[in-house]
């Protein structure tokens, strides 16, 4: 096992870069997978506001906060501290919407007056059920404050009016939230894997195909089909080390997930994925043995088919005719059945169905790279000799 | 002597294919893949139409017993007559049946093509139906509108589906606010004139016109600057200024004799030191500037990058990156003992992590980082570049840029003087 023990011996020569893919891979999970609790029964979302009360002496204003701390994550001035801090905090998307209660509102507000309630929004989903929210608040507050109502009176009528709500049945029992984070992650780890798997497995192929290690194992006493052999297993080993250990990782990410029969199907889906990985390196190990040039393929090829494919930014907030160019990349397929495992409510045979089509898609991906290598080499060998 | 220096080091680098790969080819590479993965990406963050269904028969559940059509005028009536034979009391905690004309027609607003308040893409259709569509994703929820309480249905708790139910929950909302109302307004008006009978239906009509038109006083400020999208293109300039590095590290490396035979031949010149090292600095960086200028034309040109109106400003923070970077390249290629495959992988590295930190792989990590970790990226050079550029571009004061320009220059000097005290009166007992 000469070959194999020597191949592994380059790889750990270049540990540092799957090291790298591997926590790139982690810090992005450990950042979006955050618990979430399954409950079987409807939550409303809850946007991220951050409200500063400049009236903290106004009964009003107090119960605008209180209803404003209901329905969403309030943050205060004491989360985050300057103006600069809730400018940052709404560009990075950390809060969907900020809410400024003037002085005097409440007082103001009794008068007669309608003082202005500043808002800063970025204008999606969660920003505009915000608005809808404080709309309703003020809207409410000043129909009642305009009937002549007390403050007191005014207060315990909003409270009332704005309790009212409709009842809301959830159909749906499977915990579609874990799964569509289950889908994340693997859908990620098409970067980590195709990027970790074919940069190993291209280096060390390469560093065998120089032609001076070449030629020194044509004249050994080892036969070819032997040496052949124990590289394919040394391969074969690594990457299905590397994809069972980001099964692992997952396990305790997402491990709620895992232990149902979706989880299953993510699994099942990685590994004939991390095949079609092991095919790839196979190929562009095969192209050069330059190594620097080999950083600059893998790169562009790990990149792009995540980029386009999906692996960074949802699917469904591609443009199609990029999803359309991505139809001849593997990757494509392996993302698009993740996001069915996702939205799979029963395991059954016709669900099934779709996803071994995509399966087998891949596949025949791994095998055409498998067929185009050893075209090449065979050229290789014939122009060298 | 530096001219004949600086032109041969230019020489040598435009030759080496790869350095102009990872400097030029590969930031307008990743742009690419930037443009077409992103450009979508924002329109649909922005609040689009809902999908949901309505279903106005009487579900089998729900069955009030009423036929179909005479619930609501009786409902109607029957809420005011209470209201109104129940002047003194008010009305009893939950006795208000809810209105479901007035449902139907808020819902119907909502769905209405020529409001500027439109909210849902609505289709109306049987229960079953409804159940299909719900089923296959097409629709978010659907509003059991026939019984008598209203009832949403929906898959998932996603924000569809809350606002959705807020749509809903504000027009009950509604019937109770017209009940309080029309109380208030019935016992005023019995104040004013006791004896004149107050006819209810006028007085809940114009409450209901006066809820519809009640306008909340909110005032936006919200910037137009919110485009995150601008933070990746921000990191990729950051990318390519910190590529730099590799430019300067074999600019460097081919002046030193423990790393190549043209080096020793240098070294055993009779040139001052610091005028090769000026010539190799000079010489890398002009062929930076030049990646960096393809690279600012295919954004604003290819990809229609819009840099706002501080441009100026933009290309000085990225000649002090590219400055940066350069000094960090002569850095690596003065200290580390390794051969150049080595050491450019560890820049590539570094610089990669760098991006990272500063949001290339989402920018989310950049705030996460500014918000935990400053120092981390107070020392990051990527982040600087990123810092500053996202500080011109939303923020109208410059002190943070200025603040980031300073930074890129001390990191710049701090490298350059390590670089320095490594390089000079380098002895070789053998080579």
């Amino acid at each position: 096992m000469l070959v194999f023990r020597t191949y592994f011996k380059i790889l750990t020569k270049y540990k540092g870069i799957v090291i790298l893919y591997t926590v790139i891979l982690l810090c992005f999970a450990v950042f979006n997978m955050q618990t979430s609790d399954n409950s079987t029964n409807f939550t409303a979302s809850r946007p991220d506001v951050y409200v500063e009360n400049k009236d903290e002496e106004g009964a009003l204003a107090g119960l605008l906060c209180d209803y404003i701390k209901e329905h969403a994550e309030v943050k205060g001035p004491e989360d985050l501290k300057d103006t600069e801090g809730v400018s940052d905090a709404l560009f990075y998307r950390q809060v969907n919407y900020t809410v400024e209660i003037p002085e005097n509102f409440s007082e103001d507000f009794l008068a007669g007056e309608r003082p202005d309630i500043v808002v800063r929004s970025i204008g999606d989903y969660q920003a505009a059920y915000m608005e809808m929210q404080l709309e309703r608040f003020l809207q409410t507050a000043s129909l009642y404050q305009k009937a002549g109502m007390e403050e007191k009176q005014l207060i315990k009528q909003i409270k009332e009016t704005l309790k009212e709500t409709v009842e809301v049945e959830l159909k749906s029992s499977v915990d579609k939230e874990g799964l569509s984070k289950g889908a994340f992650f693997y859908n990620f780890a098409n970067y980590s894997l195709l990027a970790g798997c074919v940069y190993a497995i291209a280096v060390a192929l390469s560093s065998f195909r120089r032609d001076c290690i070449r030629r020194r194992a044509n004249v050994s006493p080892i036969n070819n089909l032997r040496y052949n052999l124990q590289l394919l297993l040394a391969n074969g080993v690594f990457a299905f080390a590397l994809w069972a250990f980001y099964v692992l990782i997952s396990f305790v990410m997402v491990k709620d997930v895992m232990f149902t029969k979706q989880g299953l199907l993510f699994i099942a889906n990685s590994f004939v994925f991390a095949l079609c990985a092991l095919s790839v390196g196979f190929l562009i190990g095969n192209l050069t043995t330059n190594k620097e040039a080999l950083g600059g393929i893998i790169n562009v090829v790990a990149l792009g088919s995540s980029f386009l494919c999906g692996a960074f930014v949802p699917v469904q907030w591609l443009p199609d005719a990029v999803l359309k160019i991505a139809h001849i990349l593997p990757s494509y397929w392996y993302i698009q059945n993740n996001e069915r495992i996702a939205k799979l409510e029963t395991v059954e045979p016709a669900a099934i169905k779709p996803l071994l089509v995509n399966g087998a898609v891949v596949l025949g991906f791994a095998a055409l790279f498998v067929a185009v290598t050893n075209v090449l080499a065979k050229r290789g060998r014939q122009r060298r000799v | 002597m530096f001219f004949h220096h600086f032109k041969y080091t230019l020489k040598y680098l435009f030759r080496n294919r790869l350095l102009i790969f990872w400097t030029y080819a590969f930031p307008i590479i990743l742009g690419a893949l930037f443009y077409l993965a992103f450009s979508d990406i924002e329109k649909n963050e922005k609040m689009d139409l809902i999908d949901i269904a309505i279903v106005e028969e009487v579900s089998d559940e729900q069955g009030s017993g009423l036929p179909e059509g005479a619930v609501s005028t009786e409902q109607e009536n029957g809420s005011l007559e209470e209201v109104s034979a129940d002047q003194g009391s008010g009305p009893p905690e939950g006795a208000i049946p809810t209105n479901r004309e007035l449902l139907l027609e808020t819902m119907e607003k909502l769905s209405d093509e020529d409001s500027e308040d439109r909210l849902f893409r609505t289709v109306y259709v049987s229960e079953k139906e409804a159940e299909k569509l719900l089923e296959k994703g097409k629709i978010s929820g659907y509003l059991l509108a026939g019984g008598e309480t209203p009832k949403v249905v929906v898959k998932e708790s996603g924000i569809n589906e809350t606002i959705f139910r807020q749509a809903v929950g504000e027009t009950m909302q509604n019937a109770k606010l017209v009940a309080a109302l029309t109380e208030a307004e019935i016992e005023r008006q019995k104040k004013e004139a006791a004896e004149v009978p107050v006819d209810v239906e006028t007085v809940s009509e114009k409450i209901l016109r006066e809820i519809q038109e009640e306008q909340a006083s909110i005032r936006d400020t919200t910037g137009s600057n919110l485009s995150y999208t601008m933070i990746e293109y921000y990191t990729l300039i950051a990318m390519a200024c910190l590529y730099c590095a590799t430019i300067g590290m074999y600019a460097v490396n081919c002046i030193l004799a423990n790393m190549s035979k043209k080096g020793m031949r240098i070294s055993v010149s009779p040139v001052k030191k610091g005028r090769l090292v000026l010539g190799s600095l000079c010489a890398s960086y002009v062929v930076q500037l030049l990646g960096l200028a393809l690279l600012f034309i295919f954004t604003i040109f290819v990809l229609k990058v819009d840099y706002g109106p501080h441009m100026p400003r933009v290309i000085l923070l990225a000649l002090a990156g590219s400055f940066a970077g350069l000094s960090m390249g002569i850095a690596a290629g003065a200290l580390i003992q390794a051969n150049e495959t080595a050491k450019t992988g560890m820049i590539i590295a570094v610089t990669m992590l760098g991006c990272f930190l500063s949001g290339m792989m989402g920018i989310t990590m950049k705030y996460v980082i500014d918000k935990n970790m400053p120092v981390l990226n107070k020392v990051n050079p990527a982040a600087m570049i990123t810092d500053g550029l996202y500080a011109l571009y939303y923020y109208n004061t410059f002190h943070r840029y200025w603040f980031n320009v300073g930074s890129l220059l001390v990191f710049s000097a701090v490298m350059i003087g390590i670089s320095f005290f490594a390089l000079r009166r380098q002895r070789y007992q053998s080579l």
